[in-house]
């Protein structure tokens, strides 16, 4: 019995030795299956225009990442190359720019556009010429859902945001009555300032004070005097400002001058260093999926390496901190990059067509990608499933209020 | 409506038109007297509003911080009249018209790519005094605005009436052979008109940033229209007129921005200006059409 047991674990040695080099030269054959060819991704950021800011540092962040897989012996072999090109967050200018990535560079899908504006225009045209577009920032209602099988979004719904924000703002400062100002000319900002904001603020007991008559500027605007007066004589208890942060921070600072001293509460786009400066000692609520002081290790390393990359640039301020836009721009190209070893893509040129179908596929089928705040996935509507936070900026930083899943089983989220 | 805030508002509205005041005096210098579309004034402002800011958070005192946004955009104003202007000032209307519009968007460029697209703060409540009126409040740096509207139109329009320049200035514009047949030295005034043009947009840009407390590198298009229109409803010859159209067309747009939406407020602003100018197509103040010379 002892020769026996002697000669079965021999040969289960024997037999796991033969595996184990088997599955080391396969995972070898693997690892440069693409050896000699390049991965082509696109990204659509605006480096101009009144979200240069974004857009600088979203071109940082690809640039990272690219040097980061290419020093790591790139994609199966394949070396990556981002092409980036800069729509200045102007929708017609972002439609040129995805038709001359899919066209002239062959890229295999794109990161971006940026805005929802821009997202509505470019969308329609991806699904025409067949080729992934995931938006970093855009997070109006719909906009992938409209355009489906080849938009996706790496963010979540400002609705479903707003479920969770609205009544933890409620809660922590005792809110009964708020105020609404927006930002007409934005099609995110305007929808969460109509539709979104009044609809959650009413279903939670919050009495809209200007429901019929909701206060709105103008991308660009200087003087929001009026608009404040305004809004001041309402005397609410707390202000719902929709707009993104370079325009909310004129709207704080009238505020701020005006002595209107209130709680505020937003949407994601109120996320950044910038607006904190704006009136340190007004608490703002909002919701993000990343913000520079997340306890994550992914985020953690994310951040500490960014940032000093960041900081070198001379066209971005010297304090400057990795945004929730640098953080879902890569991983989004981080999923094109695991779509690229994953999923059978050749890389070849008569076969563009298909591997674009591999990777739309693949997005549409991901689960559990390792994001920099918890596991990512795509919903039916193209919107990514992650975690959420509702974060309050006072006196200079943003600080984690409470986290909860997008999706309504927490399990997608890994809690 | 209560009678506060409709104080309130009226405050809002005559900063606002002091603001447009203080561009369309840039304008108006040479595009209401001399004939010459400089579009690039509202980025002259812009970058003039951005280095009197930066001086100002670095801790200089206010005088300085204007000085050096004045001269900054003074010595912009200057390429672009020897780049931008002299070399076209016989061709077509259009082309110097563009080749500033041209300069206007290298200058916001310039700005994104120094200063970044986010808005420059000024930090906490720096220059914030505000001075209680009652129920209503006015703020240290907007009283400084207005003040310097009033100001500098009295100065440009005694400079333009009584002095030699302002008399070398208007003969120019009336003809400027002639001009330089009676000894006046037209290409210098051209110089010297686009010199204190610059000047002027410079202290707008300073005095509008700090009022403002914030400064973006996108402020100047859109308040450069406002001025421009106020030049226009004013009357382009008269430099009083600015002084007029300004609060004229600020309280217009914050009455309509406070009781109608800013989705309307260009309509109602730029339908104004249609308006007065069917009415009087010489402006407000405006003279007769002939008090305006021919290009330069």
């Amino acid at each position: 019995m002892a020769i026996l047991n002697g000669r079965v674990e021999k040969i289960a040695l024997c037999a796991s030795l033969v595996l184990g080099l088997a599955v080391a030269s396969s995972n070898e054959a693997e690892a440069q299956a693409l050896a000699g060819r390049e991965i082509a991704i696109g990204a659509i950021v605006p480096s101009s225009g009144h979200f240069a800011e974004w857009g600088r540092t979203n071109t940082v962040t690809l640039k990272m990442l690219e040097k980061q897989i290419n020093d790591a012996g790139g994609v199966n072999g394949a070396k990556l190359r981002i092409t980036i090109m800069d729509d200045a967050a102007r929708p017609a200018q972002s439609t040129n720019a995805l038709r001359k990535l899919a066209g002239d560079d062959k890229v295999l899908a794109v990161a971006g556009p940026l805005t929802s504006s821009a997202c509505e225009v470019v969308f329609p045209v991806a699904n025409q010429i067949g080729i992934v577009s995931t938006s970093q920032a855009s997070s109006k209602p719909g906009v992938a859902k409209a355009n489906r099988p080849w938009a996706f979004r790496n963010t979540v719904d400002e609705q479903i945001l707003a479920q969770t924000t609205v009544p933890y703002f409620k809660q922590t400062f005792g809110i009964k009555t708020v105020a609404i100002i927006y930002d007409a000319k934005d099609a995110t900002a305007a929808t969460v300032g109509t539709k979104i904001m009044p609809a959650i603020l009413t279903a939670n007991g919050i009495e809209v004070l200007n429901a019929s008559d909701l206060l709105s500027f103008n991308t660009g605007d200087l003087d929001v005097s009026a608009q404040v007066t305004k809004l001041r004589s309402y005397n609410p208890d707390g202000v719902v400002v929709s707009a993104d942060y370079s325009q909310a921070v004129t709207v704080i600072r009238e505020m701020k001058r005006q002595g209107l001293v209130k709680p505020i509460v937003g949407a994601t786009q109120l996320i950044s260093s910038a607006i904190l400066k704006a009136a340190p000692e007004m608490p703002i609520i909002a919701p993000a999926t990343f913000y520079a002081g997340m306890e994550t290790e992914a985020a953690k390393t994310f951040v500490s390496t960014l940032t000093p990359l960041l900081r070198k640039e001379s066209n971005l301020p010297a304090e400057i901190e990795p945004s929730m836009y640098d953080a879902n721009i890569y991983e989004i190209v981080s999923m094109y990059v695991d779509a690229a070893k994953n999923a059978g893509i050749t890389a070849k040129p008569e076969d563009l067509e298909a591997d674009r179908v591999k990777i739309r596929d693949y997005m549409a089928q991901l689960k559990n990608f390792k994001g920099l705040g918890g596991p990512v996935s795509f919903n039916a509507d193209g919107d990514a499933v992650k975690l959420f936070y509702i974060v309050e900026g006072k006196n200079g930083v943003w600080t984690d209020k409470l986290h909860k899943c997008s999706d309504p089983n927490p399990a997608a989220c890994g809690l | 409506m209560s009678g506060t805030l409709l104080l309130q508002q009226a405050i809002n509205g005559l900063t606002l038109g002091a603001v447009y005041t203080l561009i369309a005096l840039s304008f108006s210098l040479v595009m209401g007297i001399l004939g010459i579309l400089n579009l690039a004034i509202a980025e002259l402002f812009m970058i003039g509003g951005y280095v009197g800011f930066t001086l100002i958070i670095a801790g200089a005192p206010l005088p300085v911080a204007l000085l050096a946004g004045m001269l900054a955009a003074a010595a912009l104003s200057l390429v672009i009249e020897k780049i931008g202007y002299e070399p076209l000032r016989n061709a077509p209307l259009i082309t110097p018209m563009l080749s500033t519009l041209g300069f206007s968007i290298i200058l916001q460029n310039l700005a994104t790519n120094l200063w970044g697209s986010d808005p420059l703060q000024l930090p906490g409540d720096m220059l914030a005094t505000r001075i209680a009126l009652g129920e209503v409040s006015i703020g240290a740096m907007q009283l400084l605005v207005i003040g310097a509207a009033i100001v500098m139109v009295a100065a440009l329009a005694f400079v333009i009436r009584y002095t030699t320049l302002g008399r070398a200035l208007r003969a120019v514009a009336e003809n400027r052979d002639v001009a330089r047949l009676l000894g006046v030295r037209a290409d210098r005034i051209l110089l010297i008109a686009f010199l204190l043009s610059g000047l002027l947009a410079g202290a707008a840009g300073v005095l509008i940033s700090l009022h403002y407390a914030a400064i973006t590198p996108y402020i100047g298009v859109e308040t450069g229209l406002k001025a421009i229109a106020v030049m226009v409803v004013g009357g382009v010859t008269r430099t009083w007129g600015a002084l007029l159209a300004g609060p004229l067309i600020g309280l217009a747009e914050v009455a309509t921005v406070a009781y109608g939406g800013s989705q309307i407020r260009d309509f109602v602003v730029y339908g104004l200006m249609i308006l007065i100018l069917l009415v009087r197509p010489q402006g407000l103040l405006g003279g007769a059409r002939s008090d305006q010379g021919p290009r330069v």
